[in-house]
């Protein structure tokens, strides 16, 4: 593609950097904000540069937070002795629309996949292990993908946790065929945290 | 675009080497396996400089009409619809429309290592019963994960026996199934076997075949365990149905060593048409039976023969290729079947008769 100035360009490929931006929408957003008054573009700017460099993760649970502990973990009226364990901060997100959970969270910034070269020191699981006994969290709660590599993360997990006195539980599902974290709506996400089941990590005794 | 409107019994196509006949076939095992026959890989079966490929057919299945579609483009998700129903997943289709393909390379199958021979049962099995494929697909991202692990612990220097434990964890139950169906199979598969080599071979000599798996001697688990430090030096996983074999005897011997060309010829017909009972006899359903250039060096007995024998009621549609036109002329009128023949010329096809 030419472009007919390099200011122009340089706009073109900053948004083309976006994931599902390919070049051609990248100049429709571009020539938008040509159209707009400048203090479109200067907000659009601030708020972008703001968000990244003064936002923080929460020390307990790794949530995004303005503080130094999230307002999830500094809230009133929540259940601090569960943990619901999600991959991302997406999945917070979802679940606390579902206005079923009342407990924590803990995020683990992916799944386990040797493939993906994430191994277990990649993600925030030893903060995780440190917080159960000092906590004195009750359940946790597996909320991961019904993939191979969350099962694989799930059975990790309850290993590194065998020595707690601490429930674990995993979200019911059906039969997953290695999909992504489907939920078809809220209503069936609150469900499914509502109908959580004992996780069993024998493998002879959940194929029987 | 080319359009084939297929006679019920035999559909031939001839036509010289080169011409195309073999992507006619290709064609209709694509729409029934979601892949080629000639190479698995999509880019290589589209047309240079061609963005894709499009294939329909409608196929007849007790007197119900279905409309199968293919939408290959580079690069892309292949879409499978029948029906004008996109599948949600290409699983769903495979075994539809069962097919078994007999191919001039076929010997292949007792001649070379025991790949060959396992994409033979995956190929079979997966037509039987669609769990399989899940399992196999689960079960191969799994050992993937598996290796990838030991790589990494291999360039770290490093070891992670729980995270080891928690990969081993998940080929246990697809590979139980893998196992389990296999077994079961394979074995239905060998009567099959001495029956058909028996009627093509006329009695010659016996032969049998056997599923062999390091899982019949001991839990998956506990071998995954055993070859831990085998599979951490060579960093892939050595133990598991991954490895399972189907070997092939003649009278009490191995085929690939003591059998002549003709026997190995007349063997991997019969193990093919073994295939053939199998689906039939399980899916209640005559599979596609797709015959390519096989009669290229035998005799006109052999061929007639082959061609009875066919003809049989235990056996369904058949398309052929073959570069003999007046060959297949010849046969077209001696037997007392709907018989078509194609002439492909340069990838087209040129006149039917
Ligand atoms: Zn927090």
């Amino acid at each position: 593609m030419n472009f007919p100035s390099k200011l122009i360009e340089d706009a073109v490929t900053a948004f083309s950097q976006l994931p599902g931006v390919g070049k051609k929408t990248a100049l429709r957003l571009v020539l938008h904000m040509l159209q707009e008054p400048v203090e479109i573009s200067e907000q659009f700017a601030d708020a972008i540069v703001d968000m990244r460099k003064k936002i923080k993760f929460c020390a307990h649970c790794h949530n995004v937070s303005d503080d130094t502990i999230c307002s999830i973990c500094s809230g009133s009226g929540r259940d601090k002795t569960t943990v619901c364990v999600v991959e991302s901060i997406r999945d917070i997100m979802a679940i606390e629309n579902t206005n079923q959970y009342k407990g924590l969270y803990h995020v683990l910034g992916g799944v386990i996949s040797p493939i993906e070269g994430v191994s277990p020191k990649d993600l925030n699981i030893d903060t995780f292990i440190q917080r159960i006994p000092k906590e004195g969290i009750k359940e946790i709660i597996m909320a991961l993908s019904p993939t191979i590599e969350g099962d694989t993360t799930i059975f990790y997990l309850s290993r590194q946790l065998k020595d707690q006195d601490v429930k674990i539980t995993t979200l019911a599902r059906g039969i997953s065929f290695g999909g992504e974290l489907e939920y078809a709506d809220e209503m069936t996400l609150g469900r499914s945290i509502m109908t959580r089941r004992l996780y069993d990590n024998d493998i002879n005794k959940s194929q029987g | 675009m080319e359009t084939f409107s297929f006679a019920e019994k035999f559909n031939c196509f001839v036509g010289k080497n080169g011409a195309g006949k073999t992507n006619v076939l290709d064609a209709i095992y694509y729409l029934c396996m979601c892949k080629s026959y000639i190479s698995g890989i999509d880019k290589n079966v589209v047309r240079q400089g061609q963005p894709g490929f499009r294939l329909e057919a409608s196929f007849d299945v007790d007197e119900k009409e279905m409309q199968v579609v293919a939408k290959v483009r580079v690069r892309k998700k292949k879409v499978f619809e029948c029906n004008r129903e996109a599948y949600k997943r290409l699983a769903l289709h495979i075994g539809r429309f069962p097919v078994v393909m007999i191919a001039p390379d076929d010997t292949s199958l007792a001649r070379e290592g025991s790949e060959e021979r396992r994409r033979f049962i995956n190929n079979t099995l997966s037509q039987l019963d669609p769990i399989y494929l899940n399992q196999l697909i689960i079960y191969n991202r799994a050992l993937n994960q598996r290796n990838a692990a030991l790589k990494q612990f291999a360039e770290d220097g490093s070891f992670n026996l729980s995270l080891m434990e928690a990969l081993n964890r998940q080929l246990l139950e697809p590979a139980a199934y893998i196992y389990q169906k296999r077994k079961e199979w394979m074995g239905q598969l060998e009567v099959l076997l001495k029956e058909n080599y028996a009627f093509i071979s006329n009695k010659q000599e016996a032969v049998s075949c056997r599923y062999e798996s390091k899982l019949s001697q001991a839990n998956f688990e506990d071998l995954l365990l055993q070859n831990l430090d085998k599979d951490r030096y060579l960093q892939r996983t050595t133990a598991g149905i991954h490895k399972d074999d189907l070997v092939f005897y003649i009278g009490d011997k191995p085929l690939k060593r003591f059998a002549s060309q003709g026997q190995l010829k007349t063997f991997v017909l019969a193990l093919k048409l073994a295939q053939y009972h199998l689906l039939q006899k399980n899916k209640d359903q005559f599979p596609l039976l797709l015959l390519d250039d096989i009669f290229d060096k035998l005799d006109a007995s052999r061929v007639a023969q082959l061609l009875d024998l066919l003809s049989e009621e235990r056996f369904g549609q058949v398309f052929l290729t073959d570069t003999h036109e007046e060959r297949m002329k010849a046969m077209a009128e001696k037997i007392q079947h709907h018989f078509s023949i194609f002439k492909i010329e340069n990838g087209q096809l040129k006149n039917e008769m």
